[in-house]
Order: structure tokens, then sequence, then C-alpha cells
């Protein structure tokens, strides 16, 4: 069942976290250009309200809303009452309510998740990861596999052939030039032909994503993430894991599955600047070959474009403490237009707004992937 | 080597030798260890390794490279706990690439004691740190606001034209510029 | 190898009893300056901890076996009322999980892998293999053993004081900061950095020793290339820790400052950097891998000599590859950083850099391939452990060419392939050199030999065991499972039943292990001063078993016209 985009779902347990880290991110900055922003996206978000998307979900969601404990209105407008406890001014104006975020997207089983006994590596939703994956199956795994079941058969074929038994006098030979050069030679060539496609790939993954790809700010805590959009103005949300009982309720894998997920576009270049609020985190999500350390102090950046729409799980990947086992991550992936709807809903300014707010940037749209 | 079989004095006299030559070589390598923190600094200062930004006197001369531009986004993180707002004027800026231009950060002191702050920064990507260039910055010194005052903060820096001729930063539209403040604690200890 | 023809065959010998006179028990063992007795010092005091790092492993295999919280509650409930504090919150229960994963690896690494590679196999065996009378420095060789216990105290005492959320250290072996500064309050951090440090000095101390020995202690006409292989590879061992231990101390001494005098040398709020500390760790942490490895190198290169009764192919190349691995294990630390957000060009060196340490790797498992080629082989108890070495490290080997990989890293890091990776490598390929080398020793040490059926039996109970245990972690890595969690996902559960099922049947080994080290020393036969025939050149076997209390007091004259 979908079920609405609360933002209460916060497990008891971690209400208190939530506070303070409210308190603390507030001051994050919201710039003098709200105001302008305020303006633009009450125009887009009457533009919006009249798409057929938003017709054909508006009044299903509004029903299935209806049996939760919050109103969608005031679940889009959380974050920004929390925010506001800690005096910044600028979120809760927006025009959140007028529009209703799209329905909490249902997982599909097996994809951006690990699958009940796996043995290869999770299905993969960016170009990176199509590469990486294509370089571990298609080149690295088969040599490695060659490697040691080469390396069996020598064994097996010498210790039968040359058992004492068959073999009771042993050679003394203990030198051949010509077979040690080869062993040298033969794995340095191997290693220049995996070489080539290692650099490529890493290459690609450091490609730097265009400078008006959807920015979000992550920030790792002792133990949930924080979520900002400052493009969109969306002032920073956590997201907390999501008891057994309530991922359950959801048909979310437990330990996967935390309240809000990161919401993004698929098909539009994404950047994530990544930092640590405490002790090191990583922020690490399999099935888009995204792997990134949240260090304290200090700004790590990572760029992606996911295929397709998805929910695309993640776990936080360096020891941080206690909990450091229950601070999952999850990326919704939403059509781009379905994207801009969700970012009204949280009462921030979708991309085309905040490009055309931009007018020093002259980027032409085509740099975009879409 | 060691052909005849040697005294055991002179063994002794050997052994020795050899127990002061390897006990120096791993003092030297424990005094390489504590001169990693300067030497790190330093090679981070010098290559930009780890998006260390690079600094430049007041008066520096840089060629323009006129219609190439870069995008420049600012960020700003206060560590969870210290009383202070603290946000980039404008969250991102265009800059032509060579020229000079100025980032206004605004900090405020919430609370009703005055507090010191010390910011640490880098830019991402991090092969872009070895080009972008700090001429001033309130990183540079502590910044100590009183209760409730709020200070407009510049940073002056450009970004080098040589960054076009790098190939690894062909691709790099922007560059963004990271600072998170600190509390400065009168015994020095960080919280 | 060479073939030596000692002229002093101290088991004719008619100064015999001179030579075996022992000074009285407490004189013998507490103030030992008898490499032999110290060398079984250090293999006991490895054996106990390495009883204690494997129980810990059990309980996280227990923890694991199914997805959810099983026992964890419960441990920790133990551990609070042995302290006599309230029962445990359940962070406090996840902060044990935490103190279990870096026990056990700094126990294994420090405590149980390096004692027993070095302080055991080494100190027994460097002396004699160079035909020397004792270590060059046998007081020193004392204080190193000694200053173990001290060690390990303060590393298992650091489990029930307050280390953050919950008590011990829950920093993992690595000991990141800020995780290991500002993330964990409590003098239990402060008491494994100073187990370490202690160790480190003890580890230093034995280096500066073994380097002494191996220059200037050998006999006439045992030249460089002439060493027996398991020499050379702890010499290049000891100068690895005489390079790379330092380092960590000062990179620990300055976390202890960090955490307890206010300097910042690792926190960004002072000025300092978090990530200087991973630089400093992994600089000697890399290495630290090599060393506990090279020596089960030569471990395994004396035994596949042996029972092939040839000498080892390739000795030099052996030699100067040990060499070569040391050298470039200096220069490919940061690829235990690939996340941490390097530049590209970084990322790159040391993807390359790491993929080198292949080639000398390869022109090893190669050339014991070529040892046993056209050998005569026999395959008693040493050997099969020797053989099992060559295939498992291979496998351990091929998986670290993928993780040097800085691209395919970015999903693979911190996860159970990692895990997988490491322990094929160590505990499949360290621990099966250390058993091999203890089989093979075992009458040289004891003068007993050990049952060759239960040696067998062992060794194929083991490598089931093990092999059950960790392969399926190379798939729940690659399906994306982190490490250092003490729950998972429901999808996770299959190979983590199976890698639990995988500890139990390696624990039956264990078992077996030690019913036959038991059986062998009260009641196993006497065994002959060389047991294993011609293809047994080294010195050690020219010795009675056990060898006398002190051996070539007249030094032995290695033959200069043998040949390789």
């Amino acid at each position: 069942m979908p079920i609405s985009r609360g933002r209460t779902e916060t497990g008891e347990d971690y209400i208190a976290h939530d506070m303070r880290v409210f308190v603390a991110a507030a001051p994050r900055g919201y710039g003098v250009e709200d105001a302008m922003k305020k303006v633009k996206s009450l125009v887009l978000a009457g533009l919006l309200a009249l798409a057929p998307t938003l017709v054909s979900n508006g009044p299903a969601l509004a029903q299935e809303n209806a049996a939760t404990a919050a109103p969608a209105a005031e679940n889009a407008a959380a974050p920004a009452e929390s925010a506001a406890n800690a005096t910044a001014p600028a979120a809760q104006a927006a025009p959140a309510a007028t529009v209703a975020a799209p329905p909490r997207m249902k997982p599909t089983e097996g994809i951006g998740m690990p699958k009940p006994g796996e043995i290869t590596l999770q299905e993969q939703f960016t170009s990176t990861g199509h590469t990486a994956r294509w370089l571990h199956d298609v080149m690295l795994l088969p040599l490695i596999f060659a490697i040691s079941i080469f390396v069996l058969i020598l064994m097996i074929y010498a210790m039968w052939k040359f058992r004492r038994s068959a073999n009771p006098v042993p050679s003394k030979t203990s030198h051949n030039t010509l077979i040690e050069v080869i062993w040298t030679v033969v794995p340095v060539v191997i290693l220049l032909v995996v070489a080539v496609p290692s650099i490529g790939l890493l290459a690609d993954q450091y490609k730097p994503a265009p400078k008006d790809a959807v920015v979000v700010k992550v920030t790792g805590y002792q133990w949930y993430w924080g979520y900002e959009y400052p493009d969109n103005g969306i002032p920073e949300f956590v997201s907390n894991m999501l008891p057994e009982d309530k991922a359950k309720a959801n048909g979310e894998p437990y330990l996967l599955a935390p309240d809000n997920r990161l919401v993004l576009p698929a098909g539009r270049p994404i950047k994530l600047i990544i930092t640590g609020a405490d002790v090191i985190h990583a922020f690490a999500v399999p099935s888009l070959w995204v792997k990134m350390d949240a260090v304290p102090g200090r700004l790590n950046e990572k760029s992606f474009t996911i295929d397709k729409p998805g929910v695309y799980y993640g776990q936080c990947s360096e020891l941080c403490g206690a909990r450091h086992g229950f601070m999952p991550i999850a990326i919704e992936a939403l059509p781009p237009e379905q994207f801009d709807q969700w970012v009204l809903s949280q009462g921030g300014k979708p991309a085309t707004a905040a490009a055309a707010e931009k007018t020093a940037d002259a980027a032409p749209a085509a740099d975009a992937k879409i | 080597m060691a052909s005849l079989p040697p005294s055991p004095f002179d063994r002794d006299r050997r052994n020795r030798r050899t127990l002061v030559a390897m006990a120096a070589v791993g003092l030297s390598m424990l005094g390489l260890g504590f001169a990693s923190v300067p030497l790190y600094r330093i090679f981070c200062e010098q290559t930009g390794f780890g998006g260390t930004t690079m600094r430049a006197a007041a008066n520096v001369q840089v060629q323009q490279a006129t219609g190439h531009t870069m995008s420049i986004r600012f960020d700003s993180n206060v560590q969870p706990g210290m009383p202070w707002q603290f946000y980039p004027e404008h969250r991102t800026d265009t800059v032509t690439i060579g020229r000079k231009d100025m980032a206004i950060f605004i900090a405020k002191n919430m609370s009703d004691k005055p507090v010191t702050g010390t910011a640490s920064f880098n830019v991402t990507p991090t092969q872009a740190g070895a080009y972008f260039t700090k001429i001033q910055c309130f990183c540079f010194t502590q910044q100590t606001l009183k209760p409730g005052e709020e200070v407009r903060m510049p940073v002056l820096y450009y970004v080098d034209p040589k960054i076009l001729q790098d190939p690894d930063n062909k691709d790099t539209q922007q560059i963004t510029l990271s600072y998170t403040f600190y509390p400065v604690e009168q015994d020095g200890k960080p919280s | 190898m060479t073939t030596i023809t000692a002229d002093h065959h101290l088991d004719h010998a008619h100064d015999h009893h001179d030579a075996d006179h022992k000074p009285a028990f407490f004189q013998r063992w507490f103030m030992s300056t008898n490499h032999k007795d110290i060398g079984t010092l250090y293999l006991i005091f490895a054996i106990i901890a390495g009883i204690i790092g494997g129980a810990i492993s059990g309980l996280m295999r227990a923890e694991l076996a199914h997805p959810g919280i099983q026992y964890l509650q419960t441990w920790a409930n133990i551990q609070h009322s042995l302290l006599g504090v309230e029962p445990a919150s359940l962070d406090q229960a996840y902060h044990l999980w935490n103190a279990l994963i870096t026990a056990h690896g700094l126990i294994m690494v420090f405590f149980m892998v390096m004692p027993a590679m070095i302080g055991g196999f080494g100190n027994w065996f460097v002396p004699i293999m160079i035909g020397a009378p004792d270590m060059a420095f046998p007081r020193m060789n004392n204080v190193s053993f000694w200053l173990l216990i001290p060690a390990f105290a303060l590393l298992l005492g650091s489990a029930f004081v307050p280390g953050g959320t919950g008590y011990g250290a829950g920093t993992g072996w690595t000991v990141y900061a800020p995780l290991s500064t500002s993330g964990s309050a409590g003098p239990a951090v402060d008491m494994a950095i100073l187990s370490l440090h202690i160790a480190g000095a003890s580890s230093i101390l034995g280096a500066i020793n073994f380097i002494t020995t191996i220059l200037n202690m050998r006999a006439p006409g045992m030249t460089l290339h002439k060493m027996p292989l398991f020499v050379w590879s702890v010499l290049v061992t000891a100068f690895l820790l005489l390079l790379a231990l330092p380092v960590l101390a000062a990179a620990i001494t300055m976390l202890l400052t960090d955490r307890n005098f206010g300097t910042t040398f690792y926190d960004a709020a002072g000025g300092g950097d978090p990530e200087l500390y991973q630089h400093l760790f992994w600089f000697f942490g890399h290495p630290e891998v090599y060393i506990m490895i090279l020596p089960g190198f030569g471990i395994v290169s004396q035994i596949i000599s042996t029972f092939s009764r040839k000498p080892v192919f390739g000795y030099l190349g052996m030699a100067y590859a040990m060499v070569a691995i040391g050298v470039v294990g200096f220069v490919v630390w940061a690829h235990h950083m690939f996340t941490t957000g390097m530049s590209v060009n970084v990322k790159m060196y040391f993807t390359a850099a790491t993929m080198v340490i292949a080639v000398p790797t390869g022109i090893k498992i190669f050339s014991w391939i070529a040892t046993i080629w056209g050998g005569s082989i026999s395959f008693k108890t040493p050997m099969v452990w020797a053989l099992g070495f060559i295939f498992l490290f291979t496998v351990g080997g091929v998986t670290g060419v993928v993780l040097a990989n800085g691209g395919v890293d970015d999903v693979l890091h911190d996860t159970y392939y990692v895990v997988a990776h490491f322990h094929y490598v160590l505990s499949l390929g360290a621990v099966f050199g250390l058993f091999a080398g203890f089989y093979y020793w075992f009458p040289k040490m004891s003068g007993k030999m050990y049952n060759e059926f239960l040696g067998h039996l062992h060794f194929w109970v083991f490598f089931a065991g093990v092999n059950l245990l960790f392969f399926p972690m190379h798939f729940l890595g690659l399906s994306g499972m982190p490490r250092r969690y003490p729950d998972y996902p429901a999808a996770f559960e299959k190979w983590n039943s199976v890698a639990t099922h995988g500890y139990e049947i390696m624990a039956a080994g264990m078992g077996i292990f030690f019913i036959n080290l038991i059986w062998s020393l009260a009641a196993g036969k006497k065994a002959e001063g060389n047991p294993w025939g011609e293809g047994a050149t080294t010195l050690e076997w020219t010795l009675t078993s056990p060898p006398p209390f002190h051996q070539f007091e007249t030094l032995p004259v290695i033959d200069d016209t043998a040949h390789h």
C-alpha cells in the first residue's frame, strides 16, 4: 500500500535526536533570496497543480492519506515547522499546502536492495554502476576465477604426478630463467590489460556533474542522515530508521528503510555534497555505485545520474559508533515532473524555477542529460 | 660475508653498533610520524591535495581568461552545539576564471555570550583545490562575535586560469567552497 | 636450497650435558634469556590469545547466524552485571558489538598472529637456522615477550571500563578519529591505545633483535644468499616492523593527546584533519598485513622444499620477491581510503601501485608450484597445510586485485567482500602458515611426534570450515552487506547462516588440534633429530629433538662448495 510521504513516522526512540539536529541544522542559512523563491514557487505550484499527473495522483493520495494519522498538508510542512523552532523564518511560509507530495513509492522486490541469497553485485542504475559492474562481472571475476582454477589444476596435477610413490627420485632443478621471466611478464601484461578499463572507470566516476545538477547536501549524524536541498530552498530534514513493525507495515525491508527518503529525480544529473557532523560516516547506495565518506570538517561530492525511477537502499558504511548498523539510506528516484511536484510540496522551488533565478548562469538547458 | 668465526668481542661490538643504527632508524620513523603533521599540511597547501585551497597575496596579478566562467557554490556548516547562524549571502555565483571576486558569508551569534569560532574549509571537486586561490578570508583567523552580533565576512578569491589546461578539471563546471565553523573554547579543547 | 654440512652434530656431542643444563623453573621461564624458551612462551601466549580471539569471533558468528539481535543484549547484561551496573540499554548492547569486533581484530593481529609467527617460530628457529647460539640480545628478547602481557591485560581490561556509549573500546581495530577521540569518552580507548603502544614497543625491540641477529650472528659460510627463506622472511618482516610501527606509535600518541590534552592533530576544529590519522594508520597498517603473512611465506617455502625433497625453485627470486613486497607495501597504503574523497589522480596511482604487488606475489606462488614440480612429494601434515596455504592465499590474493581497483572498490569498500578478502589472506593464509609451521616444527620443539591422522583430520575439517565460513562472505559483500554490523536485512540471512555453520565446523577442527596437541605431548612417539628425511636440509634438523638448551656452542661451518 502506498502510504503518505509522512514526516511523522519517526520512531519514538529517535525523537529526541530529531530535535537536536533541527536546532543545529536550522542556522545552515536561509538567505535573502527566499522572498523571491516564494513568489516563483507560488506561480509554479499553480501551474503544476494542473498537470495531469497531479490530477490523477492527487485524489488518490488524499484518500490514502485519510487513513494515516497525519494529513498530507501537515506532513509536508513538518520539516519546516521543526526548522521554525530554531528561529529560521523562511520555509514555513512557502505554499506547501497547495501541492501534495507524490505518494511514497513502493520498492520493487530485489531492485535497489539485496536479493535473498544473492551471490553477485546488485543490479545497477547509474552509468558508473553499469561500467563498474561490467568490469567486475566480465573482466575481473572471470580473470580471478581463471587464475585460481589454473593454480588449483597445476597444484593437483603436480601433487598427483610427483607423489612419492610415483616419483621416488626428485629432480634437482631449481632454476629456469625462461619460465621465471614468463611468470613475471605474463602477470604484468594481465595487469596492464586490467588497468586500462580500471582507469577509465575511475575517470568516469570522477566526472563532475554539470552546474545545473540537482544538488543535495547530505550530512551524517550519529545516527541518522540529514538532507538539505540548497538550490530548492528545502531546509534540512532528517532520515531515521523505521522500526521493524512500521517497515513491515510499509512493505519495506527492515534495517534498510528510513522514515524520510532522499528524494531525487531520475534522469537528471545529481550532485551530492556530503559531510559529517560528529564522526566519520559513509553514504553508500550499492545499486547506484555510490560510496562516499561523510567527514566532519570537510566536504566531499559525488555525482551521478539515476537511470530510472525506483527506491534504492543503502547503509552507512563507516563505523560510526553504537548505531552504525541502524542508519539506513533510501533514495527515492522520481520521474522529473513528480520530483518537481515533491519539491513544491516541501515548500521548495523546482529546478526550472531555480535555474531561471540564476540569471548569471548562462548554462544552456542542453547541458543536462534530460 | 662472515667467512671467519668472529670473536665474541667483535661480535658484541658489531651487535651494539647494529642496535644503535636500528634504534636510530626506529626513532627517525617515530619522528617522521610526528613530523607528518606539518608535512601533511604543507603538502596539502602546496598541491591542493584533498581540496585544500591555495593562498595568494593581495597584490597578486592574474591573467583573466575572458569568456571562460566557473560556477562557484558556497556551503556552510556549523558544528552541532555551536550557537551561530552561518550562511553564504548567495549560494552560487558565476565568475570569470582569473577574475578576483568577493563572496560574503554572514555569521550571527545566537547566544548571550561572546563566542569565538574558527573555520575549516575545502573545495570540491578535490582536484580543483590547486586552482582555487584565496586572497583574503575570514577563515585565516579566529572570529569572535559578541552576543547577538551579526557580521558579514568576506572571502576574496579567484579561480586560477591554469585550471583550463588541467585535463582532470576539463569537466569541472562548478566548484563548491565549504566552511565548517567550530567553537574555540577557553581551554583550547574542542567540544 | 643450500645443502648444509654442519661439522658439529650436537646429538653426537660429548658435551651434551653441559649444553643441556637448564636453570630452575622460575629462572627458566620468567627470566628467560634462551631463545627457544622465549619462543615457547610466545607460542603459548599466542595460543591463549588465539582461543580468546577465536571465541570472540564465535560470539559474533552466533549473533550473525540470523537477522535480529539474538544474544547481544544478554551478553551486554552479563558484562554489566559483572561490573555491578544496571542492565545494558540497546545502544550499550550495540556498543558491545563494536567492542567485540575491535577486540577480535586487535587480538588476532597483535596478540595471536604476530607473536606466533615472529615471536614464536622466529625466536625458535631463526638463530638455529643461521647457526647462532642465541639471539643477539637475549635479555631484550625476554623484555619483548613480557611487554606483551601488560599489553594484553590492558586490552582485555578495556572491555570493562566505559568507552563511550557502553563499555569497552568500540572503535574498530583501525581506531579512526574522531570516533576514537570525541566519539568515545571514557578510559577504554585510552587503554586500548596504550595496549597498542606496549605491544608495538615489544615488536620494535623484537625487530631490532632479529635484524641484529640475522645480520651479525650467522655462522661462518652462512651468507645472506644461503640463508633459509624463513630467515629471509623474518628479516624482511623485522624491517617492516621497524619502519612501520614507530609511525603507528606516533599516530596513536597523537590520538591520546587529542583525547586527553586538548591537542587537535585530527580535529578539524583546531585545524587538524581526521584523514591524516587514516594516512598514518594505513602507512603502518598496510605493511602490517605483510608483517603477518611474510613469515608464513617463509614457513611454507621450507615445508614445500622439505616434503618435495627438492630445493626451493628460484631461491633468489623468492627472497627478493619478499623484499619487493615489503618495499611496495609502503607505497600503497591509501587503497584503504578509496572512499575518503581523494582526487582522481591519487586514486589512480594507488590503484596501479597496489596491482603491482600481484607480480611478486605471483612469482612466489608459481615458484612454490615449481618447487613441488618434479619433486618426490610426501603428504605429511605440514605439507598438506602448506599446500592448502598456497591455494587459499591465491584465492585471497586475487580478490585483492579486485579490491585494488579504485573504481570497483567504491561499492566493495567496507563490505563483507573486504572481510572475506583479508580473512582469506590472513585467517586462511597466515593461520594455515602457522599450523603448517606448528606441525612441521612440533617434533623439533617438543621432541614428540604429533599424530599424523589427527593432523590430517584437523586439516580437512578446518579447511572445510574456514572455506564455508569465509567464502560466502564474498557473496554478502558483493550484494552490499557492510562490515561491523550486528544485524542485517533479511536478504543476507542465507549466507550468514552458512558462514556460522562454517564457524562451527572450524571450531570442531580446532578441537581436533587441541586433542592432537595434548595427546602428542603426553603420549607422542619420540621424535628423531630429523623426522622428515633427506628433504629437510636446514640446520635445525641437524640437532636433537628437542635441541639442547644451548646449541652451537661451537659454531657450525656451512660448506662453501654447496650449491643451490
